[in-house]
């Protein structure tokens, strides 16, 4: 007999988003994962942020699965995450790590918290009569709390735990507690836990001008603050008062702000020799919020170096921050804030676009802060014994963000990576989860076998009766208050109620046999069960229902002490047991009517077509066809590589593509998952998840065939650019990047002789007509090329004419090589393009100088032109073939910018690389390695469970119209012109119900939430004041 | 520049002249069939339809009658199409509730030749058999009701006519005008490009354009507009309470008659017959003690209410729910008095325009941020 493959386990180290999305990922395909946090409870820095661009809201529930919702629980994700594959550990660190790939075994240090909460009832009475109080570090000091509190205002459950430092032990809290939640005495703990795989996702440390040598130049009154406390300002959990912002010092709403961008980073003297990438979107952000929340009058001006939108939808956000809403702008390195008398800060400048010098007053002035990476990158290489590279960071595998060089089986994702943003974020979680997938499948552990439970089935005929179970939570004296036999009796007066079952607990061991012996008694087909915290047990307490014999889509459950307590001061315990009995009537009476859910499965078809042969499409197939999926390149030329495999040899960072391309191909080629079709487009597609069919047209040929499908990856790339400013085309000393870099890379252009190359970045980008977006790489081409000329001929002088320089990250240290270098660096701006004509023969370039102001005439002997970078055309096909949409650029357009970067609405397809923007290689490898995690989360295993709970057509109503198409946010709906009917896609669907709101007659509707349901709802909540009065 | 035909006609001779024009254009091939106001034998007109040449002799469009709306047999002719080209000869507030259909996906307007009457008011069924008994013809009552006189005897056009601004029609290919033509002529006007080649083929005589014409629209329109403003004004004061609409509609008998001669309430199967209604014993006894007593039938107001709430978007006006009702509630003037608002709010009119899109039809992603996370 073969021996058990082990369950595969991974270890999450960090539950900020991106290491709560590696935890879902992983989840969801079936692994057991343990998320730890060091902080008391999760959420990392999002936590703190009520407002993300470019939609200004929230959003990190958008990274929840989105098809078979309900076994997964969906819940706000700033107050808690649940899921049945995932267990949290808060408030641990690891101690040590020991053993190898796939057999870690890993020493945990579980810090006490002093407050059970399992055990606490939540009441706060606690923190009431604590009498220490110290500044609140979640608010970053704005507000106080007590020495027990909840960390995260909005965290359900609440976890409390108690600040032992501020602590002073005087017991009120013990004495006040009813429930025996809090142990003063309690002590750390060490655990020690086997895991295969561990993925770091643990952030890095911020930048704290406080801490530093900037503080006596910068932090010089409690006004200045770091952006990360100016979120917190924003809040209304935080200071946020009236639609004001007030001003630390005294409260008073503060008007003009300033923001002063890279504190702490792009500093070489003091060793900070990289950009953090994410402040500049922060700030622009920051400024717009400010108008629109500050009251009137308020004035957000950016003090910065270089202004670098680089990611999708960024120039458009710095556009609109500007034109819309006023923000200034002004590029300067500020040099210090000075503190008035009144309290009022002064910031002295030059502006570059006046030429003059300023000084300003400021209300307010924020510190855009980065990050300081090298500490945290030193404890996890002295943690795990792994080497750091030359720039003092955790070294990864030469084409990878997400590998530990040297260490299979560990990986990173997250602002270990460099600061990320939401988007990187995410998708660097699901790439990390990607390569921990691969290696669990490498090493053979299997996934979690879910218990099978049999459905019991509905019979809809029968007459609706409902058993209602109340849990006493036997061990958990919070329940007091409650008179349950006087809650039973007046249960039982409703028409629709057949029982009143009382249980001693549902949640513990031998309670859930005693539930499931009472209730299998039961002759009423319904079952309400009334616990605490329903979200956290929800899919427990199915299972129990099932097993007692009730259709687990006719049972619901609902908080019962919630419920009680809404809007009761004190109340009496018949008070409080009336109250439950009346709001309970509306959850009754939503499930007497409710119809029984079938849930069907979807079958997988396990081929996945994966579309474009550059570094994307090929890294997917790879990633894909390594786990044993099938997998169908397409790609549009007669050969793999894309643009970047085929024309560029090296790049900035040292990496080599044209090599790396044709490593690459023979590992396609060699790979028996792998079917590629060459000089192939996709033309049209049917289907939904799990049985797409796709039409492929052969171009030579003109042959056609039709594949079979489960899921697609669109990876269709880009190609540089073209223009027809500054005679590009007319003269042979005008190039592009591109063919500059060819021609150095071949010899075919010599610079041994040449003295002045000029270089002009963003040509026809990041302006209103042509390309709106910055494309990324073009900066680092420039500096990749630039540095090349300069080690051919050290004598050449090279120009580089920028907007502004878009080195983020770590790739900032090859803008400082290239200055050291003797690489002359001159802005331009928009209302002021360099003009170039021929003089002779040559191309002779004008410009305004900013620092001298004065025109400058250079005569070059080559002339180079950055681009930018173009999608590729077929995108428009792929487009309609599939359904999905284009961005006004020509891209494709992912299902959610920040939290959905790699999906599109209709589930099952998926993108990357520059098919999304223009990114640097190993962003491509990464997204790639993402997508490919995407599809596998469904092509590995035979069927799809979807949501019971989706909308459905009543076809004998339905007239057609289609409103409830248009209507749709996630394409679930359309019209089958075949059948002349509406199909919803069950996959697709999330229950929004705007098709049931839009439908005049009822033809649409979400199953579980009927009109007939809702209309019964109303009426018992409007029964109330009835039912009301006969207490007394 | 628009094209027109002046038919003139001697006494009872008009709809021999129309028939001329119809008969032309089947004959010639222009469309394959008319749906038209037709005789039928000697009492009643009623829109018929007609693939032959030769049967167009009972054509009479300007009786003043529409036993139903014409929308309503513009869907069941081409929400499935046929394929064959037809021409329909519709009153302005027929065709601005098939205006409504169209973009409902209702009604397909590929192969329709429309042709707009001029109306000048229609009577109420009953009443339009006592103006035939009286002797009255189309040609008669065009003649008076330009002289303002529609009434005749105990009986008038219907209360919605009265307040109608629309007496001409829009979003036609042809026009059949009346007002401003002098007594003895119709003129045809052909509006589009397809409606001017139908009207060569058809081959009646390209004339001149009715000279008194526009203004005498214009005037039609202003006393219209002010009856309508007196009409909701007068309304709005009788039903300012709840209780006030509750008399009103205190006569319902849930008999749905109003909903069937909705030409906009296009639903196959209305929510209020279907299992969602179908109350049980407990809830008719649960809402009789909370309200002390429960007329029967009961959700009486919640079916006028919940149809202002779906179609007063779409609310053209016609009347034809007055005209319907077994029990003689006037619900015209409710929905023309709610439609006047919901439409305002969306600066929208229905039957304008068929671009025109419906108010919250389309899902707009930046109105819904915080449900997709797309902004633009």
């Amino acid at each position: 007999m073969a021996e058990k493959k082990p369950t595969g386990t991974v270890l999450v180290a960090g539950a900020g988003i991106s290491g709560i999305k590696a935890a879902i990922e992983l989840a969801e395909v079936g692994y057991k994962v343990l998320l730890t946090d060091a902080s008391t409870q999760i959420g990392g820095i999002l936590a703190k942020l009520d407002y993300q661009f470019p939609t200004d809201h929230c959003g990190m529930c958008r990274m929840l699965p989105m098809v078979g919702r309900e076994y997964s629980s969906q819940y706000c994700m700033r107050k808690s995450l649940f899921h049945e594959n995932i267990e949290i550990m808060p408030f641990a660190e690891i101690q040590a790590v020991h053993g190898d790939a796939g057999n870690y075994k890993v020493d945990l240090l579980k810090r006490a918290r002093y407050v059970d909460p399992s055990l606490c009832n939540e009441l706060e009475e606690c923190i009431a009569v604590c009498p220490v109080e110290v500044a609140d570090e979640f608010n970053h000091g704005l507000t106080k709390r007590r020495a027990i509190y909840q960390a995260i205002p909005h965290n359900t459950p609440k976890m409390l735990a108690i600040d032992m430092q501020a602590c002073t032990s005087c017991g009120e809290c013990v004495k006040v507690c009813t429930s025996g939640a809090i142990n003063l005495e309690a002590q750390d703990e060490m655990e020690t836990r086997e895991v295969h795989s561990i993925i770091l996702a643990s952030g890095v440390k911020l930048y704290n001008t406080r801490e530093f040598e900037d503080a006596k130049s910068y932090a010089v009154s409690p006004d200045v603050v770091s952006s990360l406390a100016f979120e917190r300002m924003m809040s209304s959990s935080g200071s946020y008062r009236d639609g004001e912002i007030k001003r630390p010092s005294d409260g008073k709403p503060a008007k003009n702000i300033a923001w002063i961008q890279c504190m702490g980073s792009r500093n070489r003297r003091q060793k900070r020799d990289y950009c953090s990438s994410i402040c500049c979107m922060f700030a622009l952000k920051e400024a717009v919020l400010a108008k629109e929340k500050g009251g009137p009058g308020v004035e957000s001006t950016i003090f910065y170096m270089d202004m670098r939108t680089f990611g999708k939808g960024f120039q458009q956000y710095r556009d609109d921050a500007v034109e819309k809403h006023g923000v200034n702008l002004i590029r300067c390195r500020v040099q210090g804030v000075m503190k008035k008398p009144d309290g009022a800060l002064e910031i002295r400048y030059f502006d570059p676009e006046t030429n003059e010098f300023f000084i300003k007053e400021y209300d307010l002035v924020v510190l855009s802060t980065g990050q300081i990476p090298y500490e945290t990158h030193k404890k996890w290489a002295d943690l795990l014994n792994v080497g750091l590279d030359s720039r003092g960071l955790l070294a990864t595998e030469e084409y990878s963000k997400i590998r530990l060089a040297g260490k299979p089986g560990l990986f990173i994702c997250g602002s270990l990576m460099g600061l990320t943003d939401v988007s990187e974020a995410m998708s660097s979680g699901i790439a990390a989860a990607g390569e921990a997938t691969k290696f669990l499948c490498g090493i053979g552990a299997d996934t979690v076998k879910e218990e099978e439970i049999p459905e019991p089935t509905a019979n809809e005929r029968e007459l609706s009766q409902v058993s209602v179970a109340l849990c006493k939570c036997g061990e958990k004296p919070g329940a007091e208050g409650i008179d349950y036999a006087l809650l039973s009796a007046e249960l039982q007066k409703y028409h629709s109620v057949g029982e009143v079952q009382i249980v001693e607990s549902f949640c513990k061991d031998n309670g859930e046999t005693a539930a499931v012996d009472i209730l299998s008694q039961t002759k009423c087909n319904r079952l309400l069960i009334g616990a605490c915290q329903p979200f956290m047990y929800r899919q427990n307490l199915k299972n129990v229902a099932r097993k007692a014999g009730f259709n687990s889509s006719l049972v619901e459950v609902f908080d019962l002490f919630g419920i009680a307590r809404q809007g009761m001061t004190q109340p009496s315990i018949k008070e409080w047991t009336m109250r439950a009995a009346h709001e309970v009537r509306a959850d009754i009476e939503k499930l007497n009517f409710k119809p029984a859910l079938h849930v069907s499965a979807l079958p997988i078809n396990q081929n996945a077509l994966v579309v474009g042969g550059g570094f994307g499409g090929m890294q997917s197939a790879l990633s894909l066809a390594i786990r044993g999926v099938p997998v169908h390149l397409v790609e549009k030329d007669g050969q793999l590589g894309g643009y970047l495999g085929n024309n560029v040899e090296a790049t900035v960072d040292g990496l080599a593509p044209m090599a790396k391309a044709q490593d690459m191909q023979l590992k396609v080629y060699q790979n028996k998952n792998i079917t590629v079709h060459l000089n192939c487009e996709v033309e049209s597609t049917v289907g939904t998840l799990g049985s797409f069919e796709s039409k492929l047209v052969y171009k030579d040929s003109g042959e056609t065939s039709y594949l079979h499908h489960g899921a697609v990856i669109m990876a269709t790339g880009g190609h540089e650019g073209a223009t027809t400013e500054y005679g590009l085309g007319t003269s042979d000393l005008v190039m592009t990047q591109g063919q500059l870099k060819k021609g150095l890379a071949s010899g075919d252009i010599d610079v041994s002789g040449t003295e002045n190359i000029v270089m002009i970045q963003c040509v026809g980008s990041r302006q209103k007509e042509g390309r709106r977006y910055c494309s990324r790489i073009c900066c680092m081409w420039a500096i990749a090329n630039a540095l090349k000329i300069k080690e051919k001929n050290p004598d050449a002088r090279v120009f580089i004419l920028y907007r502004d320089v878009m080195t983020y990250g770590f790739y900032e240290q090859y803008y400082s090589k290239a200055r050291t270098a003797g690489i002359i660096f001159m802005n331009y701006s928009l209302d002021n393009k360099p003009q170039m004509e021929m003089v002779e023969g040559k191309p002779v370039v004008k410009f305004m100088d900013t620092v001298l102001n004065e025109e400058i005439e250079l005569t070059a002997d080559l002339l180079v032109l950055s681009t930018g970078v173009d999608p590729e055309e077929s995108n428009n096909k792929l487009a309609s073939a599939f359904k999905v949409g284009l961005n006004d650029d020509g891209f494709l357009a992912e299902a959610d910018s920040k939290w959905r970067p790699i999906e599109f609405q209709q589930v099952g397809l998926y993108l990357a690389g520059t098919a999304h923007s223009p990114m640097p290689l190993k962003s491509v490898i990464m997204q790639a390695e993402a997508a490919a995690q995407k599809a596998y989360a469904y092509l590995s295993g035979r069927e799809v469970h979807t949501a019971g709970v989706v909308s459905k057509v009543k076809d004998a109503h339905c007239i057609r119209c289609q409103r409830c198409v248009n209507i749709c946010p996630y394409g679930a709906r359309s019209y089958d012109d075949m059948e002349n009917c509406i199909s919803v896609d069950p996959a697709a669907c999330q229950a929004c119900g705007m098709c049931a709101v839009e439908c005049q007659n009822n033809a649409a509707e979400v199953a579980g939430w009927t009109d007939k349901q809702l209309f019964a709802v109303i009426d018992a909540k409007l029964m109330d004041d009835l039912l009301l009065s006969p207490v007394e | 520049m628009a094209t027109f035909a002046k038919l003139s006609f001697n006494k009872d001779e008009l709809n021999k002249e129309l028939s001329g024009f119809f008969k032309g254009i089947l004959e010639n091939g222009a469309v394959d069939a008319v749906l038209a106001p037709m005789a039928q034998g000697k009492k009643g007109v009623r829109l018929s339809l007609v693939t032959s040449a030769a049967n167009t002799g009972a054509v009479d469009p300007f009786a003043p009658v529409a036993a139903v709306s014409g929308a309503k047999i513009a869907s069941s002719l081409t929400a499935r199409p046929s394929g064959r080209k037809v021409a329909m000869v519709l009153r302005p507030c027929e065709i601005r509730a098939t205006v409504e259909l169209v973009k409902l996906k209702q009604v397909n307007l590929d192969d329709v030749l429309m042709i707009g009457m001029d109306c000048l008011g229609r009577y109420e069924n009953t009443d339009f058999t006592k103006f035939q008994e009286q002797g009255g013809t189309s040609e008669s009552f065009l003649d008076n009701a330009q002289a303002g006189k529609t009434a005749t005897g105990d009986f008038d056009v219907a209360g919605a006519c009265k307040i109608c601004e629309f007496p001409a029609a829009d979003n036609i290919d042809l026009r059949l005008c009346a007002i401003g033509s002098g007594s003895g002529a119709v003129h045809i006007e052909a509006v589009t490009e397809k409606g001017k080649a139908a009207l060569e083929k058809s081959g009646v005589k390209i004339g001149d354009a009715p000279a008194g014409r526009d203004e005498a629209v214009k005037k039609l329109v202003a006393v219209r507009t002010e009856a309508r403003d007196k009409k909701f004004a007068e309304f709005r004061a009788e039903t300012d309470n709840f209780q006030a609409l509750g008399e009103k509609l205190s006569a319902c008998i849930n008999c749905y008659n109003c909903r069937v001669a909705c030409p906009v309430c296009y639903c196959k199967e209305c929510v209020f017959v279907t299992d969602t209604f179908r109350h049980t014993g407990d809830q008719f006894m649960m809402w009789a003690d909370k309200g002390g007593l429960l007329k029967m039938p009961n959700d009486t107001m919640f079916y006028h209410l919940t149809r202002i709430t779906h179609m007063s978007l779409f609310c053209v006006g016609c009347g034809q729910c007055t005209s319907a009702c077994p029990n003689d509630i006037d619900l015209m003037p409710l929905f023309r008095t709610s439609a006047d608002k919901t439409q305002a709010k969306f600066s929208y009119q229905a039957g304008r325009s068929v671009e025109e899109e419906q108010p919250m039809a389309g899902f707009e992603a930046d109105e819904l941020f915080e449900v997709t996370g797309q902004a633009k």
